[in-house]
């Protein structure tokens, strides 16, 4: 395959997985201001989904509506919904003959929602939930028709070598983000709290029949970060990425092959032997930080090694 | 049957051929599908035509047009009813590209190694080295099979009596086949069981026959070569229908950015490194595809690569200098290689063209301009042209002179009024003026010419230039099964 085209493809599916993280996020966190005015805040969203620093971020209308059209039509946010999924369009445009044409009819039609001018009114003016339901939807549908008519091959492998690494980057930076908002070992913050932070991304049922009975800070990190049943766990999401990995080995002998999967073996061990008690003892910060260094230092090493 | 008022608005100009009507009554090739199109409302014809809009949409079957930093996604207008051709006609037009493409090629490998026809004085050595696109790397070179034009999109039109004229030879990248399937393909959404139910011949054996022909260009002899289409990339105007292509081959789809040449060998990068490419069915222009020796600042092609095709490592499709039998100048000669190198009379005629370069010629248009249209002999598209009979006083003024300082980058002819059809629009049938473009494939085995082709139409009332850089649109294009089939199919 292609270098070209296994980065583009690659991308694509990174920016789709991204969509769908910020589209999910919004839809919680819209219901939550809805519910409880006084702990509210949009802070933690555009601190994990935009490129603002924190003067920015401090200077930000804070207004509901207004960080909604910044953050889904918004055309100077590179982060924009808009701009994500006009990004993974144009990857795909650049593949078409290397996913199915289904797959390019989703992605074409998400686009063409996304610059229908109905849509930034009715986010303005009519019930978000139901404008953000149809966008989640549409990924919905780009992820069921990857499934279901994507061949296995090596462009399927790359796709989610993108997916996997976006997701446990992004599960990294949520908790992180989420919990540095609170004291060291703070274990009384508001249920509402942690109900939202797991409805965000979508593992409050799991965690409830886990669980039951209240919220802990280690509960949740066992969840976040260890979890092998949790879809949206880090643990989950670098096992994952690193089967699809091992999919790219060849008969002969490839250098960039093998310090890759050294380096991804790596990670999933520092994870793998880790516990709740033992990240909250080397602290959560530390071990998230690094856990995020690794992921990046992934996404350099496929550059060079598969893309360039 | 309930009279809808379709045919009743349908007003035909007298001078001019068009390929429904005749004297009042519709041709029998097109009664069928009259007929099925009187039967429905125009609410129902309207929801067709916006059906097809969504169609050609959902599919990406768009150019983008960038305007103030921001793309916008246009549909190439598509009129929902058909174009018709018998199949009387189009034996005709193919035994007419078949003799003039197997002339064209014996002319390309004839002006690259021996040059007779200069040297029996057939074609003035003059026109042919004044012509930018003649490339001298080109010589003596053999390209596999003799053949230089692999693929060609060769332009007819119809005068008002209906004979067929070619009006251009397009030898170098032509396009527009990707709207023939597309445009099949709409056609069988929006008029189901209409196609069969008039014996109308499939066109989607085109990819299979071209991926057959570039297999057998390949220069080592095994058994996957492999084939590579090179596209500018996704912000050229064509980029749908060079994906498309490469999806309907299965063959890669590659930028200028893919490939390298090493020891006179071209390799395209994958994930695995290095794999050599045997065959480029290239749609980037010969002047961007080599910034060793052509345009030096072009980001499009690949440094080295003409001398992997001269040393015969790879093979390119369609060859380079082809560009020297498209020049409208050459044209003129056409009908004289057939002769020449066929012993043939031309079975399609072209239309009289003037030098402007010979003084008499340059003369006479200029004092009949009124009747004429000037073009560059090498530009395409519409573009660089004059209409005589639509332009003002101070255009006329302005293209002369600039004819003047130039007159070999000029040719005229007699503005020919182009055949009507009927398309429908604004609720009703309209006739608008068409062209025709098939798509003819020279392989080992000869010419094929899939039954069909571009019908690109003219969407402005009168107007002449069909060219979609100038507001043209298309049709789908039916070429029908012979009547003994006909008869069978129902």
């Amino acid at each position: 395959m292609l270098s070209r085209v296994a980065d583009s493809l690659y991308w694509m599916s990174r920016y789709m997985e991204r969509a769908d993280g910020i589209l999910r996020m919004l839809k919680i966190n819209y219901a939550w201001s809805q519910d409880d005015i006084q702990e509210f805040s949009w802070k933690p969203v555009l601190r994990i989904f935009t490129s603002l620093n924190p003067e920015e971020i401090n200077g930000f209308s804070l207004n509901t509506r207004d960080v909604l059209q910044y953050m889904v039509t918004g055309k100077e946010n590179s982060n924009s919904v808009l701009n994500i999924v006009t990004l993974a369009r144009e990857n795909a445009r650049s593949v078409q003959d290397h996913i199915t044409k289904e797959m390019w009819q989703c992605l074409n039609d998400f686009y063409h929602t996304m610059r229908d001018d109905n849509l930034a009114v009715a986010l303005q003016k009519d019930d978000p939930i139901t404008v953000l339901d149809i966008l989640i939807r549409q990924g919905l549908i780009y992820v069921g028709t990857t499934d279901v008519t994507m061949a296995r091959g090596e462009g399927n492998s790359f796709l989610n070598i993108g997916k996997f690494l976006e997701r446990a980057i992004q599960s990294s930076d949520i908790l992180n983000v989420k919990i540095s908002g609170l004291g060291a070992d703070d274990n009384h913050a508001d249920a509402a709290y942690w109900k939202y932070l797991l409805l965000s991304i979508s593992g409050y049922e799991l965690y409830l029949k886990t669980y039951r009975g209240g919220f802990e800070i280690k509960n949740v990190v066992e969840q976040v970060v260890l979890s092998d049943q949790f879809p949206r766990s880090v643990i989950y999401s670098v096992n994952h990425l690193h089967r699809h990995f091992e999919r790219l080995k060849t008969d002969h002998s490839n250098e960039g092959f093998d310090n890759l999967n050294f380096t991804i073996g790596k990670l999933k061990s520092r994870i793998k032997f880790s516990t709740s008690s033992s990240i909250i003892h080397e602290g959560l910060k530390k071990y998230l930080t690094e856990i995020r260094f690794c992921l990046v230092e992934t996404g350099m090493s496929l550059n060079k090694n598969y893309f360039a | 049957m309930p009279i809808s008022d379709l045919l009743q608005s349908y007003l035909v100009d007298n001078d001019t051929w068009d390929e429904m009507y005749a004297r009042a009554s519709v041709r029998e090739q097109y009664t069928k599908a009259i007929d099925f199109l009187q039967q429905l409302s125009p609410e129902e014809l309207n929801k067709k035509e916006d059906l097809a809009k969504k169609l050609f949409m959902s599919q990406g079957i768009t150019f983008t047009v960038y305007n103030s930093g921001e793309g916008i996604e246009k549909i190439f207008p598509f009129d929902i009813i058909p174009r018709i051709i018998t199949a009387t006609e189009w034996d005709f037009i193919e035994r007419g590209i078949k003799q003039r493409l197997k002339a064209l090629n014996l002319f390309l490998k004839d002006i690259y190694s021996n040059q007779f026809i200069l040297k029996d004085g057939i074609i003035p050595a003059q026109i042919i080295f004044s012509c930018p696109h003649y490339l001298r790397e080109m010589h003596n070179f053999a390209v596999p099979y003799d053949i230089y034009v692999h693929i060609s999109g060769i332009d007819l039109i119809r005068d008002a009596d209906g004979t067929f004229y070619i009006l251009e030879d397009n030898l170098r990248t032509p396009s527009g086949v990707s709207y023939m399937l597309e445009n099949r393909e709409i056609t069988k959404r929006i008029f189901p069981d209409l196609l069969p139910n008039n014996n109308v011949r499939s066109v989607t054996e085109y990819p299979n026959i071209l991926y057959r022909n570039l297999v057998s260009f390949s220069p080592r002899q095994i058994k996957n070569p492999t084939i590579v289409l090179l596209t500018p990339g996704i912000y050229n105007s064509a980029y749908f229908e060079h994906s498309t292509l490469a999806r309907l081959m299965g063959v890669e789809l590659v930028q200028g950015s893919d490939l390298v040449v090493d020891n006179h060998k071209v390799y395209m990068k994958t994930t695995n490194g290095l794999q050599q490419v045997d065959v480029i069915y290239r749609r980037v222009d010969d002047e961007f595809l080599d910034p060793l020796v052509f345009n030096p600042t072009s980001m499009l092609g690949v440094a080295g690569i003409l001398s992997a095709y001269r040393k015969g490592n790879v093979a390119i499709v369609n060859a380079l200098g082809n560009g020297v039998a498209d020049d409208k100048a050459v044209y003129t000669y056409v009908p004289a290689m057939i002769k020449y190198y066929l012993s043939e009379e031309p079975i399609l005629k072209n239309v009289s063209t003037y030098h402007l370069a010979q003084e008499e010629e340059r003369e006479y248009v200029f004092s009949n301009i009124q009747n004429m249209v000037i073009k560059k002999t090498n530009e395409s598209g519409g573009y660089g042209m004059l209409m005589g009979s639509a332009a003002s006083d101070e255009e006329i003024f302005q293209y002369k002179n600039e004819v003047l300082a130039n007159p070999r980058e000029f040719i005229a002819q007699p503005i020919i009024s182009l055949s009507s059809a009927p398309c429908y629009m604004d609720g009703k049938l309209q006739a608008r003026r068409i062209d025709l473009r098939p798509y003819a494939l020279c392989g080992p085995d000869g010419v094929e010419i899939v039954p069909g082709g571009l019908t690109r139409v003219a969407l402005r009332e009168g107007s002449l230039i069909v060219n979609s850089s100038q507001g043209g649109g298309s049709k789908d294009t039916w070429v029908l099964g012979s009547q003994g089939l006909a008869g069978e199919s129902e």
